[in-house]
């Protein structure tokens, strides 16, 4: 990615070990919804091998199917050779941008991000308005003193109907005594919307902005609640910057689940059945599978229920890869089949770890006003710290 | 047999696109290689992609074909191994995997009918919740259709005692060459009013007609399972377990068998304790009520061991099953990394002769000087061996192919034929003669000529060009 790399022809091995099996073809949240077999890897790559060997031209056709992808990974995960589809697609979404070839929609609303410095196209000063109403204010510490650096994202600082996890998040580590700071408007988009576009040259100026403010701080550890920021800080930030960001990047599942093991967060109890979302940027792409399903043990009277396809081999929520920008009615077909395996658990609660997976399964209970709620894992263990501090004090 | 084609006129697109919709006749580039292709390394760009959602669609489409004699292509999820749905002479790709609604379950009468378009697992998770099986498993599954199951007879480990996709069809509705429908047997288990025209369309690849509706039989569904795991230190030990098994009353639901090259292969790749000087590994499966599974199991593992094996291990619980599966599992991917590419032929030889076969595929290994890694079916004598080359190498590729052919040629002469699963698609066009006789290719050029005399369907397939 970047100036570091060759671009799609990095790929050539990937390419060059695709069987055509089709197991791909099962695992794709599109190929599912569309029945298409240029909505999915195996497709997608054998396009790609027709540009590199110069059977296929560069279009925006082309473009129009590079940007439908999800970046979920699930391909990879069931591919027996393990191509890099996802990886793949970001450098193919590269050169089609450089050219102009992305769709417009896409490019205007990766312009718009690389001018506003957030995706919602707000003031990026008012990034710390969802703290507004927090009781006892902001407790922000300066310096060596700071224990983590409390990296918010757009979605907690600007959709209001996210506000609810930056506050939870907050309020969490006013409980547990860890000391915090917050950039406000110094804080700009992660730069993964636009690295999704393809758009690298733009996403740079937001990584080595962000990257240099946290610098600034001093601090030694980063904590963030959308896996999106997370996944590019942790994994894009090194590839794009060449070089590593030299602070530890957290993911508040990590974090909570550390503070939990510490004993640092006495939780009460919270008698429900819940099904937990993996968000594919956490789990499958991040790894971090098992901090989620801890914490949620870790809650006395909490009943965990997996769905058909959970863990590694999550079905992506819909919501990834600015598909709801790009094609809203697909994300929704997605997002719709997510909910029935959400809805075959019986819960009365989907938790998940990502403010974009809460909002687009939310939209789809929604509309199919389904008897579920759908919630930030964080604001699930606030409540359990709440229903610990109305014990201890009854 | 080669299509008497004039090419796909701008005026029939343009009928089709009246008829269907702008959004369902493609022809973009990329549309055309998304369609080029199946899971073999074979691809040729066909001239129109177009997408049926119903049998209407299908009558529309073909018509059009018919009249202006352009190739029509039938197409699930391109998971066949032969190369069967490569349009080799261009054409319409005419894909059938968005005909996926599953029509009906009757269980009164132990069937399920579907369109060809619904996925194989699909099916078989929704019989199993209501506690019925469908056993054909192609190992495709998870992404193959059921109508390009019927058009290859696909079939799968359980074939040594449930038999193949064909063994499940009870009718069939197809679109015959030009555009009529027929509709073949029924929910009615016996049936031999006249010809088996059903049977006549399973395993036709897509030359015969266009399969638009299928009536599977369906079984109870078995309610325990035990497996055993046995290494040899002789692959002719092996064999004769496989046979000695049958022989003795007990057919397993599956009797898979990994070769010593398969056996490295896999161990190198995952590292799971396998014993790399093993000649051979057997995997037996039962299925059936949990006390007579238990008995084979029992029975099964004194049978390998009599016969030589020196390791044994006995599976109880569907865990315990899964993780003795995962190496013949991983076989595709773990030769991968021997060599990026495979021709992966599935030869039938008579139960007795898989020891023999195994024999003799090894000297064709050493003449040509390439790794063929050999798994299977050793319950029912459809053997695996996966030539492994580097297609970047020119004189790799000519070495395979030549192997290929003599593969053919040991197999037929113990006894065998060509493909017990993968059908003759565009592969093996060659050898089919080899296969059936001369008479043989006669018949079924006949029964071709009868159905579809202008031969727009699937042209250059089965047949290698006269």
């Amino acid at each position: 990615m970047g100036e570091n790399s060759d671009g799609l022809a990095a790929f050539e091995d990937d390419i060059l070990h695709c069987s055509r099996c089709g197991s791909c073809r099962a695992a794709c949240p599109l190929v599912r919804a569309l029945s298409r077999e240029s909505a999915g890897a195996r497709g997608k790559i054998s396009l790609l091998e027709a540009l590199l060997k110069g059977e296929l031209e560069s279009s925006s056709r082309l473009g129009e199917l590079m940007a439908q992808c999800l970046l979920c990974g699930a391909c990879t995960s069931v591919c027996p050779q393990g191509v890099r589809t996802d990886g793949m697609i970001l450098a193919a979404r590269e050169d089609l941008s450089r050219r102009g070839l992305m769709p417009p929609t896409l490019q205007a609303f990766g312009e718009a991000v690389g001018e506003n410095r957030n995706i919602s196209g707000e003031d990026n000063e008012g990034r710390l308005i969802w703290a507004q109403n927090l009781e006892g204010g902001l407790a922000v510490a300066e310096g060596t003193s700071v224990e983590v650096l409390h990296f918010v994202g757009c979605l907690g600082s600007f959709f209001p109907s996210s506000y609810r996890v930056p506050q939870a998040l907050t309020r969490i580590l006013g409980t547990a005594g860890v000391t915090y700071d917050l950039l406000g408007g110094e804080e700009w988009c992660c730069g993964y919307p636009l690295l999704m576009i393809g758009m690298v040259d733009r996403a740079r100026e937001l990584i080595e902005h962000n990257v240099e403010v946290v610098r600034e701080r001093g601090v030694s550890s980063v904590v963030m609640s959308c896996p999106s920021c997370y996944h590019a800080w942790e994994h894009l930030y090194p590839q794009v910057l060449g070089e590593e960001v030299g602070v530890e990047v957290l993911h508040a599942t990590e974090f909570l689940d550390s503070l939990i093991e510490k004993g640092r967060l006495p939780l009460g109890e919270l008698p429900m059945r819940v099904t937990y979302h993996d968000p594919c940027d956490l789990g499958r792409k991040g790894g971090i599978i098992e901090a989620p399903r801890r914490i949620l043990k870790a809650i006395p009277g909490l009943e965990l229920v997996e769905m058909a396809d959970h863990g590694e081999n999550s079905l992506c929520c819909g919501g990834g890869s600015n598909l709801e920008t790009y094609d809203a009615d697909l994300m929704r077909q997605v997002s719709g089949k997510r909910l029935e395996q959400a809805l075959d658990t019986e819960a009365e609660a989907i938790i998940t770890a990502c403010t974009q997976c809460e909002r687009t399964l939310t939209a789809a209970a929604r509309k199919e006003r389904a008897r579920v709620r759908v919630m930030d894992i964080t604001e699930l263990v606030w409540k359990a710290v709440q229903a610990a501090r109305e014990a201890e004090m009854a | 047999m080669r299509a008497d084609a004039v090419g796909l006129s701008e005026d029939a697109l343009e009928e089709l696109r009246e008829l269907l919709g702008e959004d369902r006749v493609l022809t973009s580039p990329e549309e055309l290689i998304c369609h080029s292709f199946d899971a073999t390394s074979m691809e040729h760009r066909p001239d129109a992609v177009v997408l049926a959602r119903s049998t209407d669609d299908v009558v529309d489409i073909v018509r059009v074909a018919h009249r202006e004699r352009i190739p029509v292509i039938p197409r699930g999820a391109g998971t066949g191994l032969a190369g069967g749905t490569v349009p080799i002479e261009g054409g319409i790709v005419l894909t059938l995997d968005q005909m996926k609604e599953l029509l009906e379950i009757d269980i009164d009468n132990l069937v399920a009918v579907v369109q060809p378009g619904v996925v194989t697992e699909d099916l078989q998770r929704t019989v199993e919740a209501k506690g019925l099986f469908y056993p054909p498993d192609p190992s495709s599954l998870t992404t193959s259709t059921l109508g390009g199951n019927v058009a290859a007879n696909a079939g799968g480990p359980r074939g040594v005692k449930y038999g193949v996709t064909g063994d499940y069809v009870l009718g069939l509705e197809v679109v015959l060459a030009d555009g009529r429908v027929l509709r073949t047997g029924g929910k009615r288990i016996k049936d031999v009013t006249g010809y088996d025209l059903t049977s006549l369309f399973v395993g036709s690849e897509g030359t015969l007609g266009v399969i638009t509706e299928i009536t599977f039989r369906l079984l109870p569904l078995p309610p325990a399972r035990r497996a055993v795991m046995a290494v040899f230190p002789r692959i002719e030990e092996a064999g004769q377990t496989a046979s000695r098994i049958i022989a003795r009353g007990i057919i397993p639901a599956a009797m898979e068998i990994m070769d010593k090259v398969s056996v490295r292969c896999v161990e190198s790749y995952l590292k799971m304790g396998l014993p790399v000087d093993a000649d051979a590994i057997l995997l037996i499966q039962m299925d059936d009520e949990e006390e007579v599974a238990e008995r084979h199991m029992v029975q099964v593992a004194e049978i390998c061991r009599e016969c030589g094996a020196d390791r044994v291990e006995l599976a109880h619980t569907d865990l315990e099953i899964d993780a003795l599966w995962v190496a013949r599992r991983s076989v595709t991917a773990a030769l991968a990394a021997v060599r990026p590419h495979k021709i992966g032929e599935d030869i039938s030889v008579p139960r007795s002769q898989v020891a023999p076969m195994i024999v003799r595929i090894g000297e064709i290994s050493r003449k040509h000087d390439l790794p063929i890694a050999i798994f299977g079916h050793a319950g029912d004598g459809n053997l695996h061996p996966n030539v492994l080359f580097d297609r970047r190498a020119e004189d790799e590729v000519a070495r395979a192919y030549a192997a290929v052919g003599d593969i053919f040629q040991v197999a037929i002469a113990l006894g065998g034929t060509l493909s017990g699963e993968h059908g003759v698609g565009l592969s093996k066009g060659e050898y089919l003669e080899l296969g059936v006789g001369p008479l043989g290719v006669e018949l079924m050029r006949a029964i071709k000529n009868a159905l579809d005399p202008k031969g727009i369907l699937n042209p250059g397939k089965i047949f290698a060009e006269a």
